[in-house]
């Protein structure tokens, strides 16, 4: 038996989180791989109804994992913090309050593309390409974003997010818009709500962490950017 | 002012004067033109000050938002249709234009009109929808081109008027169909293109007319003097006045050529009173009597509308049908006598039906529970001047068809309950919001459909009884240590010494108490016992703690009280704290506004969607479970003698003492509603949460046809089998065994096997079980 452990690493994941959270935020339990091989089929298909009536073109970010393949063909991706059992402590350390919903300030300079991570929408890698509508509107915010009007990026992006809620690229790329709008404390907010979707897709994981950590960095906390980016590192 | 006309009256009589009196004359004369010419160049300022400023004001226009078109979309074929029609789309047997659709079986075929939206222009375009079941299974071009996404325009769904209440859609001249010029100068001004302000020819024929019917069937003014009249002059009617008027006239065509003079009559002209609203312009008339714009507009359409022209009142269409035909069919009959259509054309457009739309229907300003809330947001981003009179364009999530579901699923409940005694005296408050976005979509400010008065959706602020008790049990569940759904409480009767020295004794509903329950059951029956021992084990300001980062921004005191509910909300802030436990744990202010665009097309403003993750989603995971015990067990059962049983749902019944307030809040995965009845007078009513604000609830979720909830497990759950007995650790092939969600490492060891009687299909289960 390993119990023994429990404590101990509880006590560490706790112990992280308070040295390295910023004021107000909660550390995300990272979702480093599904709990069970039948619920990913479900997961990201936000736009399309599992019974709509005709069959969308798939969305390879289901399968890359073979649904039905019963136990894990996917080895456990866990960092320590995950397997810690319990995660009180950073999370009822929270209250809420603190510097919530700041405004979008005023644009900052885009940072360009060069800042954006591998794997950001520009070009996503072959296995996590979208299908129609979702795609057409990350494709226009895109070149919003490219001719510097953010905020009908934004807007265009939020839209996207309207028609498929829970397809973790939408979000992704509303975070890095926010993120070069210069609300940090967002962008790590809607990296982490694409994390909650993105079980099974260990680069969009990568991708989303990689986020977290930068606007992490903007918000004056290296040392959760760096947690962040060891998640990062451990998704992939 | 009557200077200048007995100066003028007296410089004609000059030329009869005799010669002694010529000297007077001609010095009296040249006093008189010299007040005249000052009167002029008065009169001049006045007419161009007004005409190159900005001419009119006009209130903000608030739109729903667009309906969104793509294939797997969840779309009913009739509630598209509903929204076609209440854009005034025409059902034509083929499409030719914008605002045309042709509907053969599932293939609808549509030519949306384009809009300017925040994002970008939206094109008008010519497109195909499939529909195979109540989705979107097919969309293209017309032409069979390629098409991703598209959307309609939106549907305007009011105004915000200044004192005045005048209200128009500015138009341009090159918007207008055809006909409209050719039929307005025909009725109202033949000589308008030649004349030069006043028309002595159409006096004339005007007094011969006049004269010989003995009627007064026709006036002599030009489209000019109207315009005048209109814009710059009193309804007075007095000799000084025309005059008056007949100089202005004249000024106005000196420095504006004819088709600024018409352009400005076109929007300036008064064609009817909608209550307090005075509707103005052919623009605005258009999309009041026909939902349509006005570019739309067919032959007799045009005629009908420049019929009204000479009494908005007399011939109203929806008041006066025959007298607005008969009206209608006499300029028709005068166009193709004067030739500008054939008579086949006439004839044609006399055989149309008016085709005025009833009022009513889901657009013309019909939502003011929701306008007040649009309302409410932008005072606090806007002075009233800019929303009354800079045609602000405010767009909104209003879903006009979720909020017609809603209406009907409120009147239809009511009408249903009416038999119990005291119901008549019910009023109602409900909110609709999509939890995914934390977009509102409908709202409800009581009982009366349209009616404009107490908004209760967001004013009525009363004790919500049961429905706190999620925050109690989320308390818990965040301590997974102490607490899992399995957890053993005591369901029985215990008092407490408050801090003002009163005892409190807690209740239950049904005055029993339960004995040792799972914790889940204690909020899955809503019972007062086992949950407020275990508030009170919590700590009373732990539960406010949570309270708080749901949502809640009111101070409740720490009393004992507060657990079973006796702090007061109302539907607007439940829906906001059922909301983050909807959207797995992450907050959303509540949005109704999307973006603001200026009167040009402008982007001005843009409400962003925002969130902030308030709980950690394990936590929410096991309370959501709870919730949707509540509706398959619990006290919210009922909905599944009406709903599919695969229709995952969670929520909670709320009831005040003696049964002051009736309440239901719960959620799908894409929609959540909160309902709240009772008296205004805060007296008892005869519904608990239960048999009154959940059946309207129930009715709404059955017309919504919402996505089941299915909220993605979280990594730090594991699902584990116990014994519905005794709460030990199980096994999938044992009798009594049930899976119930565990924080990682809370859950119970697993128990042995049952042998072979496990059924085939829970194998798998049996496997995954093991190897976590």
């Amino acid at each position: 038996m390993i119990k023994w452990l429990i404590p101990v690493i509880t006590a560490s994941a706790v112990l992280a989180g308070c040295a390295s959270v910023p004021n107000g935020s909660i550390p995300v339990v990272d979702a480093g791989a599904p709990a069970s091989a039948n619920r990913m089929d479900r997961v990201g298909g936000g736009a399309a109804p599992a019974n709509a009536p005709q069959a969308q073109p798939q969305d390879s970010g289901v399968v890359v994992m073979v649904p039905g393949a019963v136990g894990g063909n996917q080895p456990l991706t866990t960092s320590p913090i995950t397997t810690g059992p319990i995660t009180t402590g950073p999370i009822t350390n929270d209250s809420a309050g603190s510097n919530i919903y700041s405004q979008p300030s005023a644009p900052q300079a885009p940072t360009g593309n060069s800042a954006t991570p591998s794997g950001a929408a520009g070009g996503l890698s072959a296995d996590e390409q979208l299908d129609g509508p979702v795609l057409a509107l990350l494709t226009t915010a895109q070149q919003q974003q490219g001719g510097g009007d953010l905020d009908g990026a934004a807007s265009s992006l939020e839209r996207a997010q309207r028609i498929a809620p829970r397809e973790p690229q939408v979000l992704y790329r509303l975070a890095e818009v926010r993120l070069a709008q210069g609300d940090a404390a967002q962008a790590e907010q809607f990296a982490r709500r694409g994390l909650s979707y993105a079980g099974g897709r260990p680069q969009l994981q990568a991708s989303l962490w990689d986020l977290v950590a930068q606007a992490r960095e903007k918000q004056g906390d290296p040392a959760g950017a760096a947690q962040a980016r060891e998640r990062a590192k451990v998704a992939l | 002012m009557t200077r200048p006309k007995s100066s003028r009256s007296r410089s004609k009589r000059r030329s009869r004067g005799t010669r002694p009196w010529l000297g007077w004359a001609v010095k009296l004369g040249l006093v008189g033109l010299v007040v005249f010419a000052g009167f002029a160049v008065y009169l001049d300022a006045v007419v161009q000050e007004k005409f190159s400023g900005k001419r009119w004001t006009v209130p903000a226009k608030v739109y729903a938002r667009p309906l969104e078109l793509f294939v797997g979309e969840k779309l009913a074929k009739t509630d598209f249709l509903k929204e076609l029609d209440a854009l005034g789309y025409r059902r034509e047997k083929s499409v030719d234009g914008p605002g045309g659709v042709s509907v053969a079986g599932n293939n609808i075929e549509l030519y949306s009109r384009g809009f300017q939206f925040y994002e970008g222009a939206e094109p008008a375009q010519h497109v195909r929808v499939r529909f195979s079941g109540d989705y979107v299974a097919g969309l293209s071009k017309a032409n069979g081109g390629k098409l991703a996404v598209a959307r309609l325009e939106p549907m305007l769904i009011g105004g915000l008027y200044p004192a005045h209440q005048e209200d128009r859609v500015l138009i341009k001249l090159d918007q207008v169909p055809p006909y409209l010029v050719e039929t307005l100068v025909a009725v109202e001004d033949r000589e308008f293109f030649n004349h030069f302000g006043v028309s002595p020819k159409s006096i004339a024929r005007a007094i011969w007319v006049n004269a010989s019917s003995g009627q007064l069937r026709q006036g002599g003014s030009t489209l000019t003097q109207q315009l005048v009249k209109n814009f710059y002059l009193t309804n007075e009617r007095s000799l000084t006045r025309k005059v008056i008027e007949a100089m202005m006239a004249v000024l106005l065509e000196l420095h504006y050529d004819k088709k600024d003079i018409l352009e400005a009559y076109l929007n300036e002209v008064f064609l009817g009173q909608d209550g307090n609203r005075a509707v103005h312009g052919f623009g605005l008339a258009s999309q009041y009597f026909f939902s349509q714009p006005l570019s739309e507009l067919h032959l007799e359409q045009v005629a009908l509308l420049v019929g009204m022209v000479k009494g908005p009142t007399y011939y109203n269409p929806r008041r006066h049908p025959e007298r607005a035909k008969t009206r209608r069919d006499m300029i028709l009959d005068l166009l193709a006598a004067q030739g500008v259509v054939t008579p086949e054309q006439a004839a044609a457009a006399k055989a149309r039906p008016l085709g005025v739309t009833t009022r009513g229907n889901m657009s013309n300003g019909s939502f003011p529970a929701f306008l007040d809330l649009v309302k409410r947001q932008l005072r606090q981003d806007y002075r009233d001047e800019d929303l009354t009179e800079e045609g602000l364009r405010i767009f909104t999530s209003f879903d006009p068809i979720m909020q017609v579901k809603a209406e009907d699923s409120l009147s239809e409940t009511l009408k249903r309950l009416s038999g119990r005694k005291g119901v008549d005296k019910v009023e109602a408050g409900m909110v609709v919001t999509n939890p995914e976005t934390g977009e509102v979509q409908a709202l409800l400010g009581g009982r009366q459909r349209n009616f404009a008065g107490f908004n209760r959706a967001i004013d009525a602020v009363r004790p919500i009884g049961s429905l706190v008790k999620p925050a109690v049990y989320l308390t818990a569940l965040e301590r997974p240590s102490q607490y899992t759904l399995t957890s053993f409480i005591k369901d029985q009767a215990f008092s407490v010494k408050g801090q003002d020295g009163q005892v409190w004794r807690p209740q239950n509903y049904d005055r029993k108490s339960h004995g040792t329950i799972y914790l889940y059951q204690g909020l899955v029956n809503s019972y007062n016992l086992s949950t407020s021992k275990l508030g009170l084990e919590l700590g009373v300001p732990n539960v406010l703690k949570t309270l708080a980062r749901l949502g809640v921004e009111r101070e409740w005191p720490a009393y004992p009280s507060m657990l079973l509910g006796a702090g007061s909300l109302s539907p607007m802030e439940v829906a906001g704290m059922y909301q983050t436990i909807a959207n797995g744990g992450f907050n959303t202010p509540l949005r109704a506004i999307r973006s603001v665009l200026t009167a040009e097309g402008e982007p001005l403003k843009r409400y962003p969607f925002q969130i902030q993750q308030r709980f950690d989603a394990g936590s929410i995971y096991l309370l959501q479970s709870a919730m949707q015990r509540v509706m398959r067990e619990g006290t919210g059962r009922s909905v599944y003698s009406r709903l599919p049983r695969s229709l995952n749902l969670a929520g909670k019944t709320g009831t005040s003492n003696d049964s002051r307030d009736s309440w239901f809040a719960g959620f799908s995965q894409d929609v959540l509603a909160v309902v709240w009845l009772g008296r205004d007078d805060n007296g008892p009513t005869p519904l608990t949460g239960a048999t009154g604000a959940l059946q309207v609830w129930t009715s709404f979720m059955a017309k919504a046809d919402p996505l089941p909830l299915d909220m993605p497990q979280p990594d730090n759950v594991v699902q584990a089998w116990i014994d519905a007995k005794t709460g030990q650790g199980s096994d999938s092939s044992c009798p009594n065994a049930v899976q119930m969600p565990y924080i990682r490492g809370s859950e119970p060891a697993p128990g042995p096997g049952c042998g072979i009687q496990a059924p085939v299909d829970s194998v798998m289960d049996w496997v995954r079980g093991w190897m976590n």
